[in-house]
């Protein structure tokens, strides 16, 4: 029975390779430094038990094992991607991921489906609704998160708009219905807290929820399909999901220029090396001086005056549920 | 075990060998009921290697979320129309599982005919079938030698959390050792009082501790995680008379296969911080297992290096360390 066909394999590969996958794909993501101390595991279980310093883990090594890794998932529909980490010090991050992945397929196999179309609601008020041309946040903190609580029917029927009132458009009942009940806040704030501890989200210290470098890797070619326009004009217009001038990878939280209309953007990470390559310290595009000052990311929030944390924080919260029980009452 | 273990390393040093990703034309054996598929050259080998690469991420994606690989799962979300390819599929997929995971389903014990209530067991009789009764349900293992099962290597995948994970594996690994060791069964009154011993009666760990609004779980949330996840079967005969002390706790057909004996012997160990002659006699009595094999690792040492392991957890390896028990059962299985 099919005893003649082999799986293709990465020459040379042996079970020292099949157990870095294994802790890989246990892990969700490896860090250089996390790599040697996983190989030097490895490398000591391979060789008797003897010691072996992580530190001699080279780059070379630990790229290798992922050069060999990724061909042999490969024809698997997985894939391994790399990324820095825009928000902590750029470190380098890798991902073993789903080549062709979307939000439900990547969590419907550990959460409901109200949880998962609860995600999708997230999704879209992370970069449709607090991400428009004026503010690029591209993160909600936890009062906006609970708003979403429910599917609110102006989604399913208005979803290219840029209306931002969530409180509108009630009168669509039936779309609402077919999308489910929706969450309770308590259950939000328990999927919140997992998605965090499964790698799906990071939350800063202003509380702010934002997709993690392994989400943004694996998630990359669907949130372009779905939030940005395809026809439009690759340079000039306004795009939901926006790359770095510097690294090409999105940026969720960076610099932009400081002419409101021009589509520049620049991580933190990138952004000395990307001066030291140029004369002056102007827009690529449109030359206006860049100062750096104007954000992508949460800061687009926190860098205004008028921002407080926590109290500003509550009281959203307690709009939200405010907001949340008065629609239960009219059900 | 120690020879099994032989075996498939050899079994993967072939695959090892072998020359890479060249399909071979099948055998003539292989051609039954389906062989005018085989008249096209390419299509049928593509088709193949499509549905085994389907099953894979299939098994992979089920061990994920701790779900059984279930027969009909595969033939409704893998098989499609195809069903009749189930056998060489399968066999495709283990092949691919070992050789680039060192993974490979094993089929869980059918219930034991000792776990029926009275009820059941009339019906099994009534209903003699000619065949070996066989669970049609499998769990994803690790087949990697031993030395690679250490926490260092394995973690707890961040299903939901990782520490959350570590204490999930810790408590079905303690209650299950505490029913083999109770001779495989538990009255439900003693269940309880191990829990309260235990100070886990009323809740446990969440699976994500890290969860401001729900860091703990009502304990009988998570006993029913057990039973539905196949660690714990949870037996209520009530055609037994009385009606007292008739509800039992025994070890579910995952829990035997991920949680074998090695993995209770392990697990005592840890909990008595080390071995001593006394303490292996009385294993090998409880648990019909040989002498501690010459070269383990000791187990106290090597839950001291992994943080993220509470008190005393001798380490996630043991989900994945459960052995090949029946994996020859599907060879006899006919469609
Ligand atoms: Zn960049
Ligand atoms: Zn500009």
């Amino acid at each position: 029975m099919g005893d003649e066909w082999e799986p293709p394999l990465p020459a040379g590969y042996s079970d020292v390779n099949r157990a870095f996958l294994q802790a890989f794909m246990a892990r969700g993501t490896l860090t250089f430094r996390e790599g040697q101390r996983l190989l030097a595991a490895i490398q000591s279980a391979s060789e008797g038990g003897s010691h072996i310093d992580p530190a001699s883990i080279t780059m070379d090594e630990f790229q290798n094992f992922i050069r060999t890794a990724r061909d042999a998932v490969e024809p698997l529909d997985f894939d391994i991607r790399n990324t820095r980490d825009q928000i902590r010090g750029g470190e380098r991050v890798w991902a073993f991921i789903n080549a062709h992945s979307d939000p439900a397929t990547q969590l419907s196999t550990t959460h409901t489906p109200e949880e998962v179309a609860y995600v999708k609601r997230l999704l879209d008020a992370m970069f449709e609704q607090y991400n428009t041309p004026r503010m690029e946040v591209m993160a909600v903190d936890e009062g906006q998160a609970l708003r979403v609580s429910r599917p609110a029917a102006r989604r399913e029927s208005n979803m290219n708009g840029n209306d931002n009132d969530d409180e509108e458009h009630q009168e669509d009942g039936a779309a609402a219905a077919a999308t489910g009940r929706g969450l309770k806040h308590s259950e939000v704030l328990s999927l919140l807290s997992s998605l965090v501890a499964e790698g799906w989200l990071d939350k800063s210290l202003n509380g702010f929820y934002s997709l993690t470098p392994r989400s943004l890797m694996e998630l990359w070619s669907w949130l372009v399909a779905t939030y940005n326009e395809s026809d439009a004009d690759a340079d000039d217009d306004w795009q939901r999901i926006k790359f770095c001038e510097a690294c090409k990878e999105i940026v969720t939280y960076g610099q932009r220029c400081n002419e409101p209309n021009c589509t520049i953007r620049l991580h933190d990470i990138c952004e000395d090396g990307f001066w030291r390559t140029r004369p002056e310290r102007k827009c690529p595009k449109c030359s206006t001086p860049w100062e750096g000052n104007h954000y992508v990311g949460e800061r687009a929030v926190t860098s205004r005056s008028g921002f407080q944390r926590g109290r500003g924080r509550r009281a959203r919260r307690t709009e939200a549920a405010e907001a949340e029980e008065n629609g239960a009452d009219e059900e | 075990m120690p020879v099994q273990q032989r075996l498939r390393r050899q079994a993967a040093q072939n695959v090892d060998d072998d020359d890479m990703g060249q399909p071979h034309p099948q055998s003539p054996g292989e051609v039954d009921s389906d062989g005018d598929e085989q008249m096209a050259e390419v299509g049928p080998r593509d088709e193949t290697t499509q549905l085994i690469k389907n099953l894979v991420r299939y098994a992979l994606s089920c061990e994920y979320s701790r779900a059984p690989i279930r027969r009909d799962g595969i033939k409704e979300k893998v098989l499609g129309s195809n069903g009749r390819e189930f056998k060489r599929v399968f066999a495709g997929a283990q092949k691919q599982l070992r050789a680039t995971f060192g993974m490979e389903m094993v089929e869980l014990p059918t219930k034991d005919r000792n776990l029926m209530t009275a009820e059941q067991k009339r019906k099994a009789a009534k209903s003699q079938t000619q065949k070996e009764p066989t669970s049609n349900t499998y769990v994803l293992v690790s087949v990697l030698p031993e030395a690679y099962t250490t926490p260092a290597i394995i973690t707890p995948s961040k299903v939901q959390s990782a520490e959350g994970e570590a204490a999930y594996v810790a408590l079905y690994t303690m209650i299950i050792a505490i029913i083999t060791l109770s001779g495989g069964e538990l009255s439900e009154p003693r269940l309880r009082r191990h829990l309260t011993r235990l100070n886990v009666s009323e809740n446990m760990p969440s699976l994500n501790p890290n969860d401001e609004t729900s860091p703990s779980e009502k304990t009988e949330m998570v006993l029913q995680r057990m039973v539905r996840q196949g660690y714990l079967v949870k037996l209520t005969d009530s055609r037994s008379g009385g009606d007292e002390d008739q509800t039992t706790w025994h070890v579910g057909p995952r829990g035997k296969v991920e949680v074998d004996k090695e993995v209770i012997a392990a697990f005592v160990r840890t909990i008595y911080g080390g071995s001593d002659d006394e303490l292996e006699n009385r294993l090998q009595v409880s648990l019909k297992i040989r002498d501690r094999k010459p070269g383990v690792p000791d187990m106290v040492e090597e839950v001291a290096e992994e943080e993220a392991a509470p008190n005393g957890d001798p380490g996630p390896s043991n989900r994945r360390r459960g052995r090949r028990r029946q994996t020859e059962a599907y060879d006899e299985e006919s469609d």
